[in-house]
């Protein structure tokens, strides 16, 4: 959707080598402004290392960060001033309150104080401001981390698994908050999951990596094209329908348990039955099938998926 | 940094901790003292208020309160959310190990505190020795420094709260013996809070009669190494 804007997140070959083992591998990330990027991948396929480099946190192996076209080893808090994050699990001190951490934040980021009341009041924690965080559910330390990550009002939010460990109501309503950020501001949010059903209703573009590598980064829409349906025949010796149907140039495929067409208009359809009945095959039933989003995934990252 | 800093101390068991220790060196003073005619009152207070301190608790406070400014980075995840903000890294190093060296401060002070205190309420005759005390305080501060580098590195480097601080136990220990070695103490940065906090005169331990020039010599010399070294694995230490 966006990706003819400006690119403000850009990778080039990342890679990251822990122990002998490549965590990352040749990533190109590409994210435009605006976008909300879903970084998909099963657990342990390096999302979360590839985000630590992106902050900073940790150093690539080998390849090249531009952040707001600045190069992440040299211009690293000129970055980090305009990114909010929360990796991984939300980082709070436990005897401090939810106001107090917002401030010892505040006072590193140098935003203005009315701010910390405006994120509180945003992920809607203002009537516990007052507590020490230690009594926190994980959902409302979860949501601290992201009223933390928007404390400077930045243009890029980068939230690894905000969703993480929390139960079904917790996503649904972290799920609600992502989507209820201000979206007129033009921030960038990089939000990654395992999940692709939690990032699928409000991401505009996709990145996904199955180990270390990124092998799918296209608009969400692209992935919708692949999950719509295809129409399968069931017929009488469908190796040979097949066969018959290419000669006449439908796009038919046969994978030796079934014969499908792809995305096909209603004439097309029928002049492909007509030609099979014609042709003395029985035509037992013409319907269509859907393949899920998720099941693309899975196919995608093979079948250690964790789901 | 510094003010983000206070705030996270603020609520915090160090100001109970950094008292401890001074508390006890009261008690020695109020109830331990015995003095005899001709001597000095202020020097043998000294000498034996800060006997245990300067051998044992102020090596010791040094190691926890390095873990203490670690460990709530360490627990809740601190060092990432920080590490991910705009400030750089040997700043917060820096504030970091300033901050233990400000709670050091503040322990000499409550002792220093402490000390005129009991020498007020028993009535010393002699005037207070300013000069004397105010240089046993402030080296036994000073001689900190090369602890605390070595603390503060450590403590960063161990998620555990309790191995630093193990590590800081094995290492304060042999000062029970090792002051009394003129060949090892000099060289052993633990020993120095005690060389230089005790008063020059008033105790046989062999190692007291060496030059202030040696101890700051180690002292500065370790100090340096031991912040370099720290500093330079936390620039590039991956969170």
């Amino acid at each position: 959707m966006t990706t003819k804007s400006e690119i403000i997140v850009a990778t080039d070959g990342l890679t990251k080598r822990l122990g002998g083992r490549t965590v990352v591998n040749g990533v190109n990330l590409a994210i435009g402004r605006g976008d909300i990027y879903g970084f998909l991948g099963p657990n342990g396929a390096g999302k979360t290392t590839t985000i630590r480099m992106l902050l900073g946190l940790a150093r690539p192996t080998s390849g090249h960060i531009r952040i707001f076209d600045k190069d992440i080893r040299k211009e690293r808090l000129a970055i980090l001033r305009k990114v909010g994050s929360l990796v991984e699990y939300p980082s709070y001190y436990g005897h401090l309150n939810a106001t107090e951490n917002l401030e010892a934040v505040r006072r590193l980021l140098g935003a203005p104080k009315s701010r910390i009341d405006e994120v509180l009041a945003i992920v809607r924690l203002t009537q516990e401001a007052r507590r020490p965080v230690k009594g926190f559910s994980l959902g409302m330390k979860q949501r601290l981390g992201i009223a933390t990550a928007l404390l400077g009002n930045p243009e890029l939010l980068v939230l690894d698994e905000p969703t993480n460990g929390l139960d079904p109501a917790g996503i649904q309503e972290i799920r609600e908050l992502i989507k209820s950020l201000p979206r007129t501001s033009g921030v960038t949010i990089l939000i990654s999951s395992h999940l692709l059903s939690e990032v699928e209703q409000m991401a505009t573009r996709v990145g996904i990596i199955a180990k270390g590598e990124l092998i799918y980064q296209d608009g969400i829409e692209r992935l919708r094209e692949q999950a719509q349906g295809r129409i399968r025949l069931g017929v009488s010796d469908p190796e040979a329908a097949w066969q018959l149907l290419l000669s006449y140039g439908y796009p038919a495929e046969w994978d030796r348990t079934k014969l499908t067409v792809g995305q096909a208009d209603d004439r097309t359809i029928a002049g492909i039955v007509s030609r099979l009945v014609q042709s003395d095959f029985q035509v037992y039933r013409v319907e269509e099938e859907h393949a899920s989003l998720e099941s693309i995934f899975l196919q995608m990252t093979g079948s250690e998926a964790s789901l | 940094m510094f003010r983000s800093e206070w705030l996270k101390i603020r609520r915090s068991v160090l100001w109970l901790i950094a008292a401890v220790s001074p508390l006890i060196a009261s008690l020695f003073g109020l109830f331990g003292l015995r003095l005899q005619e001709g001597e000095f009152p202020w020097t043998e207070t000294l000498s034996l208020m800060s006997v245990l301190h300067a051998m044992l608790f102020l090596p010791l406070l040094t190691g926890i309160f390095a873990a203490l400014v670690c460990r709530y980075e360490h627990n809740g995840g601190g060092w990432k959310a920080m590490l991910a903000m705009p400030v750089s890294r040997t700043q917060i190093y820096v504030v970091k190990f300033a901050v233990v060296m400000g709670l050091l401060a503040l322990t000499q002070a409550l002792l220093l505190i402490a000390l005129i205190a009991v020498g007020l309420s028993r009535g010393f005759d002699d005037p207070i020795p300013w000069r004397m005390l105010l240089t046993s305080f402030g080296g036994g501060w000073i001689a900190c420094l090369p602890l605390a580098a070595l603390q503060l590195f450590v403590s960063i480097a161990l998620q555990s709260f309790a191995a630093p601080l193990a590590i800081n136990v094995i290492l304060t220990l042999p000062n029970i013996m090792i002051v009394n070695s003129a060949r090892y103490a000099p060289y052993d940065p633990w020993a120095q809070p005690m060389l230089a906090m005790l008063p020059r005169d008033s105790m046989s331990y062999a190692a007291l009669n060496l030059s202030a020039e040696s101890l700051y010599l180690v002292v500065l010399g370790s100090f340096c190494v031991f912040f370099a070294a720290g500093w330079r694995y936390f620039v590039r230490k991956a969170v």
